[in-house]
């Protein structure tokens, strides 16, 4: 599929939004939105309630349509795509790949294949060929199933592999959502809400994982957050948000003190009397 | 090899209760040809099966992809008339007439499948009802092709244009036929596109986030069920060798959906035990049940009934009284074992 | 008085004005079933498959109380609305209730099961000779641009759209009406609101069998009363509450008549036997290219 040329991105860049928007009748949920995001960086996007960080990222992942601005990516195949070009599922063959806050797996499957749904992309097999079970279908299934185990050794759950995923406790879910984002080799992961649900030792479990992670499987991780504590200590960089529009960018020492931020949660010393 | 080590093996042979079945289901000829059994039993029976092939094919539709569709009853008339307008009024060769009588309803589905794609849940089953209603009223007045009401008749299937089978011979081919099909449908459910189905089920966000194009695998399984379904007509055609409009009407896509539902969704052998519980059952126990037997339409409140009690109370469908029985005798037995230990 | 025969376009204009009285009758026996539907829809959040049966186990009632118990049909027929009313009590009573943990395709499977029960049930009640239901005036017709209109014709549309109208003035401006609304608009909230959502759920099943009752008894006069008599109109039915679009009470309405006219029309003037086909598929296509409906309104996934 030929697109319309995309100017390349500045080397060291991987993720580039420009003037990003989108309406829902009539009012403005992201304005004019700017911001990159650097090779092996972990970005934290943050905002108070109804900032517009879920439909940013709903945007970018191609779930919703933008009205208008462009979304630069590099691609695993290490050219310069343009986003909006693409449709919701060739998403994740262009190496960007997401989590829900709802926690999206199917219950009456195991653990071991929610996983391998996360390997999809990866199968050359067709249809005729899985039913038949041939010889070639076998051996990239279980290619696949060992690569499925080893993800899974690496959040901790390979025991609960073969187990169905419904009836299980919030945090193994959102272990098994993340280890399906790890099969395709991604070169950035966005995470929506991944501390939602989660206890302070099971944040600070996260917070090392996503590290990990970065070091690991060397990619660049997006973090969609409410949680102050784990974005202060994971992120490299902050982009705080507000009425869907731009407010700060910076070290997260910086985002802490800065004033617009300050206000954006906490509001002025007025609204606090 | 030791006898332990070759039971454990085939024991675990992933399709052996598909196996079992057909050789068990095999054995009716014989019996019926020893008296053990009347001879309606192999009509019974066939009918079983071949109801079991159109149920499997729902089942890939709305158990696994979560696609409802009323309007199998039509799709199976059409490839029933198709199959015997291709064999009596053509004289195509058998085999042919499979390929055509198949070929037609799946393209036809494909069609339905792009409607699926802009319309959702309800919508989509009101319209295959709809789809459905303009098949068997088209069978009606088609007669040049369909005979119309008078119905219209076919033949035992000529396999390489000079086997002639019988009816004993067919029903064999039902068996054969039936077994590969639920092997066919076993491991297109374990491999990675029985996961996409699933996926797009289950959830349709986490579906397109990992790649799985949701146009693509509803087109794939609109397809793959009504080539079942319509491989289930060609099969009704030429073993019951009789068809006619009135048939392929909603109480029959009714009833397959309460085989699904009964047997239980997403549950292969489950089909077959729906397909024996809402069409052998009603001939061999509810008719010989006194006063409530003579009554007409007996079976179908029975049918409905139990669709709703199933609902309720089994949501898994009655397969899981064969699981749960296992795990209750597994239970006593370690019970016991504990006793005496 | 003789007819005087106008002509427009090559069509007659007393043939077009009994079409189009035809098809407003036949538009209000569908558009009180599909608001039966709708209503149960809007706050059961199942689609009533079965309407169209109970319905017509309800008319069977009714010709019951009519011809072997030689009740007056005005009599009989509030004895089938009783009996309406009584049957969806007991669905929603026996069965609906329990359904909380069931999945919403389960729900519509459920009422699949009841079209069984209903269906069947009716050889073992009331036998297998096909029965006869008159109409409500037999003769008498008035003459309306060159087309003659029964008062019975009259007296259905009129009827019909009495009833409507009372529906949605009762929706619209009484506080049974706002109960109804807002456990159609969101049942737990409603609840958490104090809504008494289970007794609006029951009424909701009673109304819709009573609507079903008294379009059964319209429909029946101009056929035998038989296990198929709502066939059709409950398909039309639920078409129509496709074309209108299931998020408004009105929309199915409103579909139902725009498909009694288009029948109609196609079966006039293109062919008597591809009627019906040719509309099924003329909806199909308007489907496709307006997935919600007439007026029904896009719902956005969030995720």
């Amino acid at each position: 599929m030929s697109h319309a040329h995309v100017k390349p991105l500045e080397p060291g860049i991987i993720l580039s939004i420009e003037e990003l928007s989108i309406a829902f009748g009539g009012i403005k949920a992201v304005d004019n939105l700017s911001f990159q995001i650097k090779e092996k960086e972990i970005f934290g996007l943050i905002g108070p309630n109804g900032a517009g960080k879920t439909t940013a990222f709903n945007c970018i992942t191609q779930f919703y349509a933008p009205n208008h601005g462009s979304i630069r990516f590099l691609s695993k195949k290490d050219e310069t795509v343009e986003l909006t070009q693409h449709k919701v599922h060739e998403i994740i063959g262009l190496g960007l790949v997401r989590t829900f806050q709802n926690v999206e797996l199917i219950r009456e499957l195991s653990i071991l294949d929610n996983v391998l749904i996360g390997a999809h992309i990866d199968y050359k097999t067709g249809l005729f060929n899985a039913m038949l079970k041939t010889k070639k279908n076998r051996k990239e299934e279980e290619a696949l199933k060992n690569q499925a185990m080893d993800v899974l050794k690496f959040v901790g759950i390979a025991d609960k592999a073969l187990w169905p995923v419904g009836g299980q406790p919030y945090g193994i879910l959102k272990k098994v959502e993340l280890a399906r984002t790890l099969m395709c080799s991604p070169r950035l992961i966005i995470l929506d809400e991944p501390a939602a649900g989660l206890n302070d030792i099971e944040t600070l479990g996260l917070a090392d994982t996503i590290r990990t992670i970065r070091d690991e499987y060397n990619c660049a991780i997006l973090l969609v957050e409410h949680d102050m504590r784990l974005v202060m200590d994971v992120c490299d960089t902050i982009c705080a948000i507000n009425f869907g529009k731009f407010l700060a960018k910076g070290s997260p020492k910086q985002i802490k003190e800065n004033k617009d931020v300050q206000v954006a949660y906490l509001g002025t010393k007025e609204d606090l009397v | 090899m030791t006898m332990k080590t070759l039971l454990a093996k085939i024991k675990a042979y992933p399709y052996l209760p598909y196996i079992s079945l057909g050789l068990v289901l095999s054995l009716i000829p014989t019996l019926v040809y020893f008296d053990v059994l009347r001879s309606s039993y192999v009509t019974l029976i066939g009918a079983v099966m071949i109801y079991t092939i159109v149920a499997l094919g729902l089942n890939l539709l709305l158990g696994w992809s979560g696609l409802i569709s009323l309007g199998t009853a039509g799709f199976m008339g059409l490839a029933a008339y198709a199959s015997a307008y291709f064999t009596v009024n053509l004289k195509l060769p058998f085999e042919l007439s499979v390929i055509l009588s198949i070929a037609i309803p799946v393209a036809i589905s494909v069609l339905v499948g792009l409607i699926s794609l802009r319309i959702e849940g309800l919508y989509l089953a009101i319209a295959t009802l709809a789809v459905s209603e303009i098949f068997r009223k088209t069978f009606a007045e088609f007669d040049f092709i369909t005979n119309g009401f008078s119905g219209k008749s076919a033949k035992y299937p000529t396999l390489l244009g000079f086997f002639k089978l019988d009816n004993t011979m067919t029903y064999l081919l039902l068996v054969i036929v039936m077994v590969l099909i639920m092997i066919l449908i076993h491991n297109l459910i374990n491999s990675h596109v029985g996961r996409a189905l699933n996926a797009m089920r289950g959830s349709e966000a986490a579906a397109q986030a990992m790649g799985i194009d949701l146009l693509k695998y509803r087109l794939v399984a609109f397809a793959l069920a009504i080539a079942l379904t319509s491989v289930a007509g060609i099969l009704y055609v030429h073993f019951i060798k009789y068809v006619e409009p009135s048939k392929w009407n909603l109480g029959l896509s009714l009833n397959i959906l309460a085989v699904i539902i009964i047997g239980g969704v997403r549950n292969i052998m489950g089909t077959f035990v729906g397909a024996f519980v809402v069409f052998a059952v009603p001939d061999l126990v509810l008719k010989q049940i006194p006063y409530f037997g003579k009554i007409a339409n007996f079976a179908y409140i029975v049918n409905g009934l139990t669709i709703i009690l199933v609902i309720l109370f089994y949501p898994s469908g009655l397969i899981r009284v064969f699981t749960d029985a296992r795990i209750a005798f597994n239970k006593f037995i370690a019970k016991t074992r504990g006793k005496t230990a | 008085m003789g007819s005087q025969y106008y002509s427009v376009g090559g069509c007659e204009v007393s043939t077009f004005v009994q079409l189009v009285t035809r098809s407003l009758e036949t538009g209000s026996i569908y558009a009180l079933a599909a608001l039966g539907i709708i209503i149960i829809f809007r706050t059961s959040s199942i689609t009533h498959f079965a309407q169209g049966a109970m319905a017509m186990f309800n008319t069977f009632v009714v010709t019951i109380l009519f011809t072997k118990m030689d009740m007056p049909l005005w009599m009989a027929l509030i004895g089938g609305i009783i009996s309406a009313v009584t049957t969806g009590f007991l669905v929603d009573f026996l069965i609906i209730r329990h359904t909380k943990k069931v999945s919403p395709v389960a729900k519509q499977i459920i009422t699949l099961g009841l079209i069984m029960v209903f269906v069947g049930v009716i050889p073992m009640m009331f036998g297998v000779e096909p029965l006869n239901l008159p109409q409500f005036f037999n003769t008498g017709d008035i003459t309306f641009l060159g087309a003659k209109i029964s008062y019975n014709g009259l007296f259905n549309i009129s009827f019909g759209l009495i009833i409507m109208f009372v529906l949605f003035y009762i929706l619209q401006n009484t506080k049974w009406g706002l109960a109804i609304r807002t456990t159609a608009s969101n049942e737990v909230v409603a609840r958490m609101m104090g809504v008494p959502t289970k007794k609006v759920t029951m009424a909701a099943w009673a109304i819709a069998a009573a609507l079903g009752v008294i379009a059964g008894v319209m429909n029946a006069p101009t056929t035998t009363v038989t296990p198929n008599l709502m066939d059709s109109v409950q398909l039309n039915a639920l078409v129509a509450c496709v074309l209108g679009g299931f998020q408004t009470f009105y929309g199915p309405v409103l579909g139902a008549y725009i498909i009694a006219i288009l029948q109609n029309l196609f079966a006039y003037y293109f062919s008597s036997t591809w009627g019906t086909q040719l509309l099924y598929i003329f909806i199909l296509v308007f489907i496709v290219l307006r997935p919600h409906g007439l007026i029904g309104k896009k719902v956005i996934k969030k995720v």
